[in-house]
């Protein structure tokens, strides 16, 4: 996994590729047959949270650009992942065109609303932004349900499913495949954007903007080029979600999901591709535990106990995390690597 | 290293503990599955809990007693036990979708669904899969094409069509009564506003004026839209809301004195999500003249129905009494669900039974079914008609009292 002791690195490529070692290649090679196993093994329910939480990280890894990396905190995530969602139902169900040609609309159409509601990052940060961010939700839901004519308003959309060559994706595999195939090319887009300039600048920008612009990074252009990658990302997560659920309805995009996917990103660790990762499985799977685990709390103790679970243990994790690993926990999967790769000389055990 | 053992530790406890529930629900012998997905987190969490209580009571007593209700002769198979399966989706699509998939790999073969935005999710899926459902949300959506869910109820426009008739029926004026939405400002809401609805108020005698929103649960009063209704001279104001949006909007409307005894006359008639009962035992003689359609008969109505679920409420939980008038939702859910797997286990046996023999065996051949006066007429299904009802009901709150206006006839508005 880690870079061992003893390989160096003697070149620009070497020191350039995301994987360097054979183990590394190995085992992104075995991580690639097990996604492509995962149907022959999963029930529809695994692939269902299998397909959500590839979704999820996708849209996650566009916060983790704009949030984690650029420090502009965007609590309209998901109005975003809205105008993605609306412009690919639209294109395909009203106009006809297939979800191969309006998947790029729908991520330009994101990305172009992120530039829009991304313009008063010039003037304000902080706090101020986040409102602005959190009104860019409500704006974008709003206008959705008055272009009734356009988006069906309340009722929705219907979404045909897309299709591949004459093949129609809509089992449960094959709509995996289609979600873990964006999901991963979502992840190494990230992990080149952050290493180009303007990722570079990116950080410079969360890090200190004044020392930045001293510097002569363009907080303008930036600023807006993080805006826009960042939405590109949740439109793409917005179409795949409606295309999956064959249904495109606002109350698919409630305000706390854009809080929820800032918490996925505080628990994964923010400004790290893996913490995006992490973030969005764990907060996931940790979903899916407290609905197992409902019904049983409600059973013996009573229904009320079952009531709001989720979102206290989500908002549990989150607090702990905050508190006790402010890095997430791609820090804390760091430092099991370092130790495993330091043992038997951990400096821990030489203490 | 310490750190690094706790957290494996945890890891492999919580997969033993995922090993464990997986088989134990296993284990289960000859059992059917009623039940399906719950919101008791977000704005029905209320409402959910008492349909939960309602389920559970139910089906503790026709595992109980093998029978279907004191006033029904037919009889639940001796040897099949029903168990309750359900999960909380906390209104969010997302999640609702993955317990679907869970719920019907545990072989679930009936299904609920608890709001509009998981019945929007889950339509096409549910018909798609052959599944029957019922529903505690009803929008015209639910007609557009018809699909599987069910409701015993009836959908929102029905009802407040039957605000309207009931309106109209008093109305004493030579002028057109004014009529405007007052809705939720989400699916449910807005689901009213169908070309349909606006063109039966105006067939019927209405001037129609506008439409105005209310937070599904409002951290504020409606005062702006409360005073556009007035500059606007409304005489009946038309909407979808839960109790935590119509109780502060009734509040607000008799501080800025709007209301049928008022010294600005205004009514405002909501579906049933309102829950009329509930809103008297909030809010007493404050509350007088607002009406509601589709409501559930009170709890001191001497109908059959209401006596066994008190009876059986004071059998199972006497110190937990759930008075929320969703207990009688959920009531009529388990015993439509009941019905249909009693009906589909005739044709079919229970090994070989599959939830779309349940849909065609079940749900479609349930004719009158005699809830005891719980619903507004007895429940009837079939192919293309989901609307369980043929009447709604209208009651209105006077004197702190919910008084019966009476039923008028579905107008199928969709």
């Amino acid at each position: 996994m880690g870079f061992g002791s003893g390989a160096f690195r003697e070149n620009y490529g070497q020191d350039m590729a995301l994987l360097r070692t054979r183990r590394q290649w190995g085992l992104l090679a075995i991580f690639f047959v097990f996604l492509l196993a995962c149907p022959l093994f999963c029930s529809d329910r695994v692939l269902t949270i299998m397909t959500m939480i590839g979704i999820a990280i996708i849209s996650v890894h566009g916060l983790n650009i704009l949030t984690g990396y650029c420090g502009q905190i965007s609590m309209g995530h998901v109005g975003f992942m809205a105008v993605g969602a609306y412009v690919s139902a639209i294109l395909t169900a009203k106009l006809g065109w297939s979800f191969w040609t309006a998947l790029p609309c729908a991520a330009l159409a994101s990305g172009l609303a992120g530039l829009v509601f991304g313009l008063p990052s010039l003037k304000i940060k902080g706090f101020y932004l986040i409102m602005a961010t959190i009104a860019s939700h409500f704006i974008i839901i709003w206008l959705i349900l008055q272009l009734r004519s356009i988006t069906g308003g309340a009722d929705g959309l219907a979404v045909p499913k897309p299709q591949l060559g004459g093949l129609v994706l809509n089992s449960k595999a094959s709509y995996f495949y289609l979600v873990m195939v964006f999901a991963c090319l979502a992840t190494l887009l990230s992990l080149n954007i952050i290493r180009t300039r303007a990722g570079r600048a990116f950080v410079a920008i969360r890090d200190n903007d004044l020392a930045a612009e001293v510097m002569g990074i363009n907080l303008w252009s930036y600023k807006l080029q993080a805006f826009f990658i960042g939405c590109v990302y949740a439109g793409v997560a917005g179409s795949l979600l409606v295309h999956y659920y064959g249904f495109a309805s606002v109350d698919q995009f409630p305000f706390m999901d854009s809080v929820w996917y800032l918490g996925m990103l505080i628990v994964g660790g923010m400004g790290s591709i893996p913490g995006a990762i992490l973030g969005a499985v764990s907060l996931r799977l940790l979903d899916e535990l407290v609905t197992i685990a409902g019904p049983i709390l409600s059973a013996a103790v009573a229904a009320q106990a079952a009531a709001s679970l989720a979102l206290i243990s989500r908002g549990l994790v989150i607090i702990l995390f905050l508190i006790f690993e402010p890095r997430g926990l791609d820090h804390r999967w760091e430092m099991i690597k370092a130790y495993f790769k330091l043992w038997p000389f951990s400096h821990e055990e030489g203490e | 290293m310490s750190k690094i053992r706790l957290v494996l530790v945890a890891f492999l406890m919580m997969l033993a503990g995922g090993m464990l529930l997986s088989h134990q629900a296993d284990a289960a012998g000859k059992t059917v599955y009623v039940g399906g997905t719950m919101s008791l987190t977000g704005p029905y969490a209320e409402d959910s809990a008492a349909v939960l209580a309602a389920f559970e009571d139910y089906v503790k007593y026709v595992n109980e007693t093998k029978q279907l209700a004191p006033w029904r002769k037919e009889k639940w198979p001796a040897d099949v036990t029903i168990e309750l399966l359900w999960r909380d989706d906390e209104l969010k699509p997302a999640k609702a979708l993955s317990i679907y998939e869970e719920l019907k790999a545990k072989g679930i073969l009936v299904y609920r669904i608890s709001g509009s935005p998981i019945a929007l999710a889950l339509k096409d899926r549910l018909k798609q899969d052959g599944f029957g459902a019922t529903s505690m949300a009803t929008g015209p959506y639910l007609m557009k094409p018809p699909g599987t869910i069910f409701t015993y109820y009836p959908i929102y426009t029905d009802e407040l069509a039957a605000i309207a008739d009931w309106y109209k029926e008093n109305w004493k004026e030579s002028r057109k009564p004014r009529v405007a939405y007052l809705t939720a400002d989400n699916a449910m809401g807005k689901s009213i506003e169908i070309p349909e609805m606006k063109a039966y108020l105006e067939k019927i005698g209405y001037e129609f004026v506008g439409i105005q929103y209310v937070p599904l649960v409002p951290t504020s009063p409606p005062t702006t839209q409360l005073m556009w209704l007035k500059q606007n001279n409304v005489d009946l104001a038309l909407g979808v809301m839960i109790n935590p949006g119509s109780q502060p909007t009734v509040k607000e409307m008799v501080r800025l004195g709007m209301g049928p005894s008022q010294a600005f006359k205004l009514t405002l008639g909501c579906a049933l999500p309102s829950h009329l009962p509930v809103f008297a035992g909030a809010m007493g003689t404050l509350g007088d003249g607002f009406v509601v359609a589709g409501g559930f008969p009170p709890w001191d109505e001497l109908s059959p129905g209401v006596k066994f679920e008190t009876e059986l409420q004071k059998k199972y939980h006497p110190n937990k009494w759930v008075s929320h008038s969703q207990y009688m939702g959920g009531f009529l859910e388990a015993m439509i669900q009941i019905e249909a797997l009693r009906l589909a286990m005739q044709k079919v046996p229970l090994e070989n039974l599959k939830p779309a023999d349940v849909l065609n065996h079940g749900f479609y051949q349930i004719k009158n079914l005699d809830t005891g006066g719980i619903s507004s007429t007895p429940i009837s299904y079939g192919p293309g008609k989901i609307e369980g009802v043929e009447k709604v009901r209208v009651d209105q709150l006077q004197k702190g009292k919910v008084v019966k206006q009476g039923v008028w006839p579905l107008r199928n508005i969709h």
